[in-house]
């Protein structure tokens, strides 16, 4: 991982930008989203159901990426710049394609509880027929400039 | 038949507009995959250069390239680790999901 941001580094012009993106785990919560409220979806327009789990992969996979940039900064490659947490919403019409889409995809790092389905299926059933199914994934944006030549 | 929607409020999009310009700006892109983010800026850009290890991704990449980008955008099947461009070839490098 430092290799490669060292390979960045050097194809980088000076006073080059870095933006890392990435999602990070932190057991992201699933949500029944409607455009029109009912007694169990808020006024909002969504309701939390539940929290996934975090995998240990997911996790591990988290803490090597920041401690490769806290040693690219640390060695003065980079420069932190800016840094902001924003959401990334993934939806699904019903609970199952998305139970369905988190073992195929996101086995290693994020697991769905039965009891988590389970309440999500029962939200989602008694909401409106627009009712929809998401996940609010935490995304973390950095900014580095490239420090030196 | 899956239904899913990825980010349809553009948060990501919006996101990264925000903290960089993009400018005639030259872009190295790690982790591309589909070119879902990569088609979020690249308009803008000199030239994008998108990297990714997984084929199938790149051909799909490759398949939905607006006619108006061929020129602009290039994808590889390629890793950081190995970036196979000169020194200071790019103003910005964007890790995507890929760190």
């Amino acid at each position: 991982m430092v290799h490669a941001l060292n390979e960045i580094h050097r194809t980088l012009k000076p006073n080059g930008i870095l933006i890392d993106l990435r999602p990070v785990e932190e057991n992201w919560s699933v949500e029944v989203v409607s455009t029109s409220s009912t007694q169990r979806v808020s006024s909002a327009g969504w309701q939390v159901s539940g929290r996934l789990i975090d995998q240990p992969i997911g996790v591990a996979d988290d803490e090597a990426a920041f401690k490769a940039m806290r040693e690219v900064e640390s060695n003065g490659w980079f420069i932190r710049e800016k840094e902001e947490e924003f959401a990334f919403f993934y939806y699904w019409d019903t609970p199952s394609e998305m139970k369905e889409f988190m073992e195929e995809e996101w086995e290693d790092f994020e697991k769905l509880d039965d009891d988590v389905f389970r309440r999500t299926n029962s939200l989602w059933a008694s909401a409106n027929a627009d009712a929809r199914v998401r996940v609010r994934v935490k995304m973390l944006i950095t900014k580095w400039q490239k420090n030196g030549r | 038949m899956t239904t899913l929607q990825k980010d349809p409020e553009g948060f990501e999009k919006k996101t990264i507009h925000k903290f960089v310009d993009f400018t005639n700006a030259r872009v190295l892109e790690i982790g591309c995959g589909e070119g879902r983010l990569t088609w979020k800026y690249a308009a803008a850009s000199s030239l994008t250069v998108g990297f990714d290890p997984d084929h199938s991704a790149l051909r799909i990449a490759r398949a939905d390239m607006p006619h108006d980008l061929h020129k602009e955008v290039h994808f590889a099947d390629a890793s950081a680790n190995h970036i196979p461009f000169s020194k200071e070839t790019f103003d910005i490098a964007i890790l995507a999901w890929s760190l």
